[in-house]
């Protein structure tokens, strides 16, 4: 295969490794660079917030253990919720909105597409440190006194979304405009149409949490009444008050925070696709159907914020609207699964850790999918969105999926970055431990939202209280097993970059992209002396072949195939002319 | 190989059409960034244009969720205490709209490379583009004398965040509006004509916004 060679190009930035100690970690503007700083933050921020999630459940178990977090200021119960809060907001913020998508996205959407930094770069820096500033943010907003740590909370996440705005915009600007030559449209990658749908879902819904942000923040600093109970208390019912006064904040935020769900699972969806293809060593079967599928999970995921608002007093009519948007938001998810599934299809499949991560999303997926569509019915939802029916399937499908690709991807892409491999059984008792624990955690909850459920329904439970908290002890035992076990993926991760054996093999996995064809890590400028150019799409395997069953993106066609590119072209040509 | 020769018929036949990265304009972007030409731009100058008109769709959707806020509380709260415009607006209005009338004329001077002309009344924009938020804050003084702060009411709330918020973005604007008239474009990353297009996109932009939002204080109030 062609592959580029590493010796100092056009692009890259020789001034920087010559430069000062400060010039080269925080001011440096590699796209590389910048991925990598933003998966250590999200590494940090998982680790963090998984402590936080253990916290929680041994509370909820025994409320009687005393845990440091929870007893500052005078024993406040609204201690809990704040640890919840500072858990959710790592959870999403940092880890799920980020890693996926700034992290993988920053480090590899310009190398798959041939360019050599993203398009802004300056501002792409900008956007990291603000990151990492509204990361501080939102942790000191946990240890300051609570009133002064709401008004911090919400500063942060403004900072947050102008960061995520940034990056969404240098995103889309850089699919846009800064592809190789020869890298059309059809021919990219599906992680890079990921990361390009979901810059410019994130372009539209973070200037509406940016917007609700101002809001609060002008209500707490300003003195302004945009969201006052005094609006409303004077002309309507207390408990009616009280509903319509947050309807016009869980407007704003759901608007985001729906659509936000996909922002974490777009780019996933676009990495489990490239890592199922690549280990089935096949083509992604209708790849453009994923394509039209990952739009339309874009699109409908736009348009279903009222989902979460059956309760709150809507006008009738409107439920149903909602619903029949959040289920079809089944059609797409379908057509991904089937695109999954018809990859999988009599393949030569290579259950190496990487596949085995993609393959847990597809199940954790589907399982957490299916009790979406119980939450999309306005009925059942409005009746009782108990809150573990709800907390189960959230994390099933958006948290602990999106985090199963980021794995995945992150084993895939290891010897790219650091030039080592992770050690494989490891990674795989690692993978076997995490997928029997979560499901273990967050299965039950789902029956326990069901029970509380038929309670209100009017079931008769009277036997259920001990399987209840039977139930629940048994929730927390499995999380504490869970999360000991990332334990292993720890140390695998930390001893492969202490002591793994570095490897410079460009391409391990026999993989198509154009990341692999440079060496490893990438030089700065990618692509060294010469341009990428590209001649065919990005899955193109071929296990009849007899000596490489892969052909680079890279490669130039054979003759007869070249022949017939050029009468194209000379026709195209002569249309044009 | 023995399909070489037609490979590289190929790649002249790509580099003829518009892409490949073979010669490039001197000056014309920065040097050896990857990406291809399909028309006569530069790729470099081309993501200037895109990277505006998406900016430019993601403040539209943040004032339409400050717009919609306005609407709901407008029908709904019993707060809502009428808000009377300060005259001085309508006078800013004019202002506004003059300048990017200026800055089209001057934009027709550039195209016809007339540059000191296109100095002057470019220059001439951006006068009357900091006129306009003098006379915002004018605006903002005329309206505390009477007695309405951020806090009084909500439809005073709502003119302090609309104006802060267009004159903070128009604040931007402004940068790059200085940044047209000023920098020495023969050693900058882009052409002087991008500059001042990209410029007068979000300029022109932040004047229909303006009358947007206006016409939502005015029609609402």
């Amino acid at each position: 295969m062609v592959s580029y060679d590493s010796s100092e190009g056009p692009g890259s930035r020789s001034g920087v490794s010559s430069s000062g100690f400060f010039a080269r970690t925080v001011l440096n503007s590699d796209h590389k660079r910048i991925g990598t700083s933003y998966l250590w933050l999200a590494l940090g921020s998982v680790l963090l917030g998984m402590f936080l999630s253990l916290l929680m459940r041994i509370h909820l178990v025994w409320p009687s253990v005393q845990i440091p977090f929870l007893n500052g200021f005078g024993d406040d119960p609204a201690r809990y919720t704040s640890l919840t809060l500072w858990h959710g907001s790592l959870m999403i913020f940092l880890v799920l909105t980020t890693a996926p998508q700034a992290g993988f996205g920053n480090y590899f959407l310009p190398l798959q597409i041939g360019a050599r930094e993203m398009a802004f770069p300056a501002m792409n820096l900008f956007s990291f440190w603000t990151t990492a500033a509204s990361l501080v943010g939102m942790t000191c907003a946990f240890l300051v006194h609570p009133e002064a740590g709401i008004t911090l909370w919400t500063a942060s996440v403004a900072l947050f979304c102008l960061a995520a705005l940034l990056t969404a915009l240098n995103f889309s600007v850089t699919t846009l405009d800064l592809r190789a030559c020869g890298m059309t449209l059809p021919r990219m990658p599906l992680t890079v149409w990921g990361w390009f749908i979901n810059a410019i879902l994130s372009l539209l819904i973070f200037s509406i949490l940016l917007a609700a942000c101002v809001f609060l923040l002008s209500d707490r600093l300003l003195g302004s009444q945009f969201f006052s109970p005094l609006t409303f208390l004077s002309r309507q019912p207390a408990p009616l008050a009280q509903s319509t006064l947050l309807s016009l904040w869980q407007r704003l935020f759901w608007f985001f925070a729906q659509a936000d769900v996909y922002v974490a699972i777009l780019p996933c969806f676009g990495i489990v696709s490239h890592l199922l293809s690549t280990f089935s060593r096949k083509r992604v079967w209708s790849e453009r159907a994923a394509v039209l599928a990952l739009c339309g999970v874009g699109v409908f995921g736009f348009c279903i914020w009222g989902q979460h608002m059956f309760s709150s007093g809507l006008n009738p009519w409107s439920p149903l609207v909602f619903s029949l948007l959040a289920s079809s938001l089944g059609l797409p998810a379908c057509v991904l699964v089937l695109v999954w599934f018809g990859t999988l299809w009599k393949a030569k499949i290579q259950l190496n850790t990487a596949m085995l991560f993609a393959l847990g999303f597809v199940s954790l997926f589907l399982a957490g999918g299916v009790s979406g569509l119980f939450l999309a019915r306005n009925d059942l939802a409005s009746a009782a969105i108990s809150n573990d029916f709800v907390t189960g399937h959230f994390h099933l499908v958006m948290g602990v999926a999106a985090t199963f690709a980021i794995l995945g991807a992150l084993f895939f892409w290891f010897p790219k970055i650091f030039a080592r491999r992770l050690n494989e059984s490891l990674g795989k008792v690692h993978f076997w431990l995490t997928f029997a624990g979560v499901y273990c955690v967050f299965m039950p909850m789902h029956w326990l939202g069901l029970m509380t459920h038929s309670r209100i329904a009017g079931g008769d439970f009277t036997g259920a209280a001990p399987l209840d908290s039977s139930l629940r002890t048994f929730i927390t035992v499995a999380t504490i097993l869970t999360v000991a076990a990332q334990a292993i993926f720890v140390v695998n991760f930390v001893g492969t970059l202490w002591r793994g054996r570095k490897s410079e093999e460009r391409n391990p996995w026999q993989a198509t992209t154009l990341e692999w064809t440079v060496s490893s890590p990438p030089p700065s400028g990618n692509f060294g002396a010469s341009e990428p150019v590209v001649y065919r799409g990005a899955y193109e395997f071929d296990t009849s072949a007899v000596s490489e069953d892969f052909t680079a993106q890279n490669l130039a066609p054979n003759a007869p195939e070249a022949g017939r590119q050029a009468r194209r072209i000379a026709k195209f040509i002569a249309k044009e002319t | 190989m023995p399909g070489s020769t037609i490979v590289e018929d190929i790649e002249l036949i790509i580099e003829d059409i518009g892409g490949g990265g073979g010669n490039r304009p001197p000056g014309g972007g920065d040097d050896g960034e990857g990406g291809k030409r399909r028309g006569p731009q530069s790729p470099s100058s081309r993501r200037y244009a895109t990277a505006i008109i998406l900016a430019i769709l993601s403040i539209v959707m943040f004032f339409m969720a400050m717009a919609s806020a306005f609407i709901f509380l407008r029908a709904t709260s019993k707060l809502w205490v009428p808000l009377r415009l300060p005259w001085l607006i309508w006078v800013n209005t004019a202002v506004l709209l003059l300048s990017s009338g200026v800055m089209e004329l001057a934009r027709r001077r550039l195209a016809l490379a007339d540059i000191q002309r296109f100095r002057n009344l470019w220059s001439a924009a951006t006068l009357l583009g900091v006129l306009f938020l003098i006379g915002q804050l004018a605006a903002w003084r005329q309206l505390i004398r009477a007695g309405f702060y951020v806090a009084t009411n909500q439809a005073s709330s709502f003119f302090y965040i609309f104006t802060g918020l267009h004159g903070l973005h128009l604040l931007g604007g402004l940068c790059a509006l200085f940044y047209v008239a000023f920098r020495r474009f023969e050693r900058a990353k882009v052409s002087r004509t991008v500059a001042a297009e990209v410029a007068s996109y979000y300029w022109h932009f932040m004047d229909g916004l303006w009358i947007f939002l206006l016409a939502l204080l005015y029609f609402g109030k």
